[in-house]
């Protein structure tokens, strides 16, 4: 069982359709992993159809008939078995795995990590999957924009607390963090920063620059 | 009108046997309704019928994905209907979104241990309940639901602080999590 979960207001702008692509997979993998967060999205869901079915309106034949001709080329489909994920991805859940083309692989980022960065269409979020060692630790770093972490393999454990499988992390803000990743298997977490981080170690203030651009 | 039994029951006909005259009830029943919905968010009339037809002929493909156990006709037409609205945003050159993909409640990646309360009961418990709440929580739910934005643009919109709308969120969503965990427990 997990043990942080998304606050409501976040699971509200999910459940409406209002969230970037980015913020949306993280919350998307959130709930697929985390049984909390999935009944308070199954009631807001159902209060999305409670509103819906309190609207009332006419029926439209018209609308109706000509509907009804285009069913004539439209099967109704059998369900579609879940794709399945390739070697060494079998931590990746299902609202993840179209994002994860073939070709894509881990890349040694500096420091011992190693990051697989997603392009999803029209959105500007920096969005990745990091890969930490056990025992290993991110750069001491800041942020200055939000950032939503979702982990998918293994733990990590920074000031704020201990987070395992399916735990939804927001960045702590201005504040320094310097997430361990926990003993025993790499820890894998999906990461959304809507600003690159900024690093505040000795080593890592000579960094940013690269952060910046866009280099690591 | 059309129960909540009625309208699974129309689209498990359309699963078992491509029932047109159970698509009809259920069009008859939501296309209107998914345009009335999309248009107090200020959808044109010519879009959100548009997204009804289309949102209702999705009902028709993916009829046999549909699981009365995880969720009722309702919820599943809202999710479809959501998610035609996303795509309808992203439409400039943007792949569709995967119905499996959005339709979380329906596909999750552990079974839940617990699946004695039904969907149908979660549904209508969720309705009488939103009678019950507030008019100042009513008025966030439903900015968020019917205007598809975030708790912040709302916030914003309403010249409130971003604190006020956090927990007017979290005291609608607490009333309901005590309501039905009180009843299933």
């Amino acid at each position: 069982m997990s043990r942080h979960t998304a606050p409501d207001e976040l699971l509200l702008d999910y459940a409406t359709g209002a969230l970037a692509p980015g913020p949306a997979l993280a919350l998307s993998l959130h709930v697929a992993l985390d049984a909390r967060a999935r009944r308070i999205i199954e009631r807001l869901e159902a209060m999305g159809g409670a509103l819906l079915d309190d609207e009332a309106a006419p029926a439209d034949e018209a609308a109706l008939r000509h509907t009804l001709a285009l069913l004539d080329t439209i099967p109704v489909e059998r369900p579609v078995a879940p794709p399945i994920a390739r070697p060494g991805f079998e931590w990746v859940p299902r609202p993840l795995l179209r994002h994860l083309g073939s070709e894509m692989n881990w890349r040694r980022v500096l420091g011992g990590f190693d990051e697989i960065r997603l392009h999803l269409p029209g959105d500007r979020h920096r969005v990745s999957l990091l890969r930490l060692a056990p025992g290993r630790g991110l750069p001491v770093h800041r942020h200055e924009g939000e950032e939503y972490t979702v982990v998918l393999q293994g733990g990590y454990t920074d000031a704020t607390g201990n987070y395992a499988v399916g735990d939804f992390a927001i960045g702590p803000g201005p504040e320094e963090h310097e997430p361990i990743a926990d003993a025993g298997e790499p820890c894998i977490a999906l990461i959304v920063l809507e600003q690159p981080i900024v690093l505040t170690g000795p080593f890592g203030r000579w960094l940013n620059p690269l952060v910046k651009r866009d280099l690591i | 009108m059309l129960s909540p039994d009625e309208a699974a029951d129309r689209i498990e006909a359309i699963a078992a046997r491509q029932d047109r005259a159970a698509f009809a009830d259920l069009f008859r029943h939501y296309a209107p309704r998914v345009k009335a919905f999309l248009m107090r968010g200020g959808t044109d009339a010519e879009t959100a019928q548009e997204v009804a037809q289309e949102a209702l002929i999705l009902v028709w493909r993916k009829a046999a994905s549909f699981d009365r156990s995880r969720a009722s006709a309702a919820t599943w037409i809202f999710a479809i209907a959501r998610n035609k609205r996303i795509d309808l945003a992203r439409r400039a050159g943007r792949p569709a979104i995967e119905t499996e993909d959005w339709l979380t409640v329906f596909a999750p990646e552990v079974e839940d241990a617990d699946k004695s309360v039904l969907a149908g009961q979660t549904y209508s418990r969720v309705k009488e309940l939103l009678g019950g709440l507030s008019t100042d929580q009513l008025v966030v739910i439903k900015k968020a639901f019917f205007e598809d934005k975030t708790h912040a643009a709302i916030a914003e919109e309403l010249g409130l602080p971003l604190g006020t709308v956090k927990s007017r969120i979290r005291l609608a969503l607490g009333r309901l999590r005590d309501a039905l965990e009180k009843e299933q427990s």
